[in-house]
């Protein structure tokens, strides 16, 4: 009995960091950084700026490969020994794809339209028709409501509708999980606000998020669970109603304070 | 002195001749070219590196020497245009991969990363991401030099290609015309690059209009 629950705990969850370490030369950036993120979790990654919560995030896809660690999603496992991938090629290929990234600066591709950066990506990685992508993509453009922006280009959307273009961009792969790394920070307050209702929606539906934020509101109001990192470490992490209104930490209430007076 | 221009005139075929091949076989090698110089293998970097240096180092004229007069002691006698367009296709292929990577250098990180992160491979990112944003980047860039060329192209009257300035030296020996054979032989090459220099602005602007890249 016990065995079968702990089989069933193993099969939720989804992705395990384990003892993700990245230097830079003499400088350390993160230090022996584990977390496990169960199927649908949200989880929202706070701190103060240089804390490396970036950098955690792109070690996940390895757009940073860490200097030691091992990222495991689903079956598939990533290790690093020394900063060396132990083994690349295709399971790295299999990781990216079922993982979807939306960054702060956007990154559509400038020379395609909103419908060809949404519908190449699948043609490319998973091999759809173009017929195919093209159904899926415009489906997924009505559901972050930019269907009628699917035949312009990105220099003709506003910030916050580059952004959703990039959220359908990386949901049209069927990701795992998705994650966002700051996602709002270069946007109005205003135009913040769109990009985080599909993000609420989103979470709504199930999916598995990990999201680097500055939004308090919502890592309060959407996130599960809520990590707080400090100098490369997770300091604190708990549900965001304990962590962000009676922190244990004081490096975690001084952060707060900081954050919630402006 | 309509005969001084008729005489030039049938030059224009080899000078055309000559200027877009060597200008395609540049533009061409040089993707090869530019890719390698950003391989990961360091030895390979330091290779492309040292043959850039190497090449741009050296007079065309004289490059175009040691191809015309200095392969036939080793036994390959290339005809003058055959020497002509290897000289000049590889120069600018070298030259022409310089413009390239420096358009490589101007695509944001954040383009590469993006295509990393959907699990677009090498060849992928190369070819339908960061491809074609390049090509636009570097088309004004790349057409100066194709006009460049076209001037360059000129050199290869020394090993006897028989082109526009060939023909104007020509016929400057029999009937002692000079200022007005070289004359007609500038006119023509105006001619010939001004519509050049509007063609490649034209697609330029037409471009832009459709995509900004910021």
């Amino acid at each position: 009995m016990l065995g079968d629950e702990a089989v069933t705990r193993a099969a939720e969850v989804h992705l395990v960091a384990s003892h993700i370490t990245k230097q830079f030369g003499a400088h350390t950036v993160l230090e022996d950084v584990s977390i496990d993120v169960t199927k649908g979790e949200v989880v929202s990654i706070i701190g103060p700026s240089g804390a490396g919560k970036s950098t955690f995030l792109r070690c996940i896809n390895f757009l940073e490969v860490p200097s030691e660690g091992s990222i495991s999603l689903d079956t598939l496992t990533i290790s690093v020994v020394n900063g060396k991938l132990q083994n690349a090629g295709k399971d790295l290929a299999t990781l990216r794809r079922k993982v979807g990234m939306v960054f702060q600066s956007f990154n559509l591709f400038p020379h395609l339209t909103a419908l060809r950066n949404v519908t190449l990506p699948q043609e490319r990685v998973l091999g759809r028709s173009r017929h195919e992508a093209e159904e899926r993509a415009m489906d997924l453009l009505r559901r972050v409501g930019l269907e009628s922006k699917a035949q312009s280009y990105p220099s003709q959307c506003s910030g916050g509708q580059q952004q959703r273009v990039a959220i359908a961009r990386a949901l049209a792969l069927d990701p795992l999980l998705m994650l966002f790394d700051e996602p709002t920070s270069a946007l109005d307050p205003e135009v913040g606000t769109e990009v985080l209702a599909v993000m609420r929606q989103l979470a709504e539906e199930g999916m598995t998020m990990l999201v680097v934020t500055h939004e308090m509101r919502f890592a309060q109001n959407v996130s599960d669970r809520v990590l707080v990192m400090v100098d490369g470490r997770i300091i604190e992490a708990g549900e965001p109603g304990l962590v962000l209104t009676a922190p244990q930490k004081e490096r975690t209430q001084q952060f707060l304070k900081a954050v919630l007076r402006q | 002195m309509w005969h001084i221009v008729t005489y030039i005139l049938p030059g224009v075929g080899n000078t055309l001749l000559l200027t877009a091949t060597s200008f395609v076989v540049g533009a061409v090698i040089a993707i090869p070219l530019t890719v390698a110089g950003r391989s990961a293998i360091a030895p390979l970097r330091a290779l492309i590196k040292a043959i850039v240096e190497l090449v741009r180092s050296i007079p065309v004229l004289v490059w175009l020497f040691i191809v015309f007069f200095g392969l036939p002691q080793e036994g390959l006698s290339p005809s003058p245009l055959t020497a002509a367009i290897f000289t000049l296709g590889g120069v600018s292929a070298v030259y022409l991969s310089e413009i390239y990577r420096g358009g490589i250098a101007a695509i944001d990180r954040g383009q590469f990363e993006a295509s990393r992160a959907l699990g677009l491979g090498r060849i992928d990112t190369g070819t339908r991401i960061i491809g074609p944003q390049v090509f636009r980047v570097v088309l004004p860039p790349v057409a100066t030099y194709g006009i460049g060329l076209l001037k360059d192209s000129a050199l290869a009257s020394t090993i006897g290609v028989v082109e526009i300035t060939f023909r104007a030296n020509a016929v400057t020996q029999v009937t002692g015309k000079g200022l007005t054979s070289y004359v007609v032989a500038g006119v023509i090459y105006v001619l010939i690059g001004l519509p050049l220099a509007v063609v490649s602005r034209h697609v330029d602007s037409r471009l832009r209009a459709r995509f900004s890249l910021t």
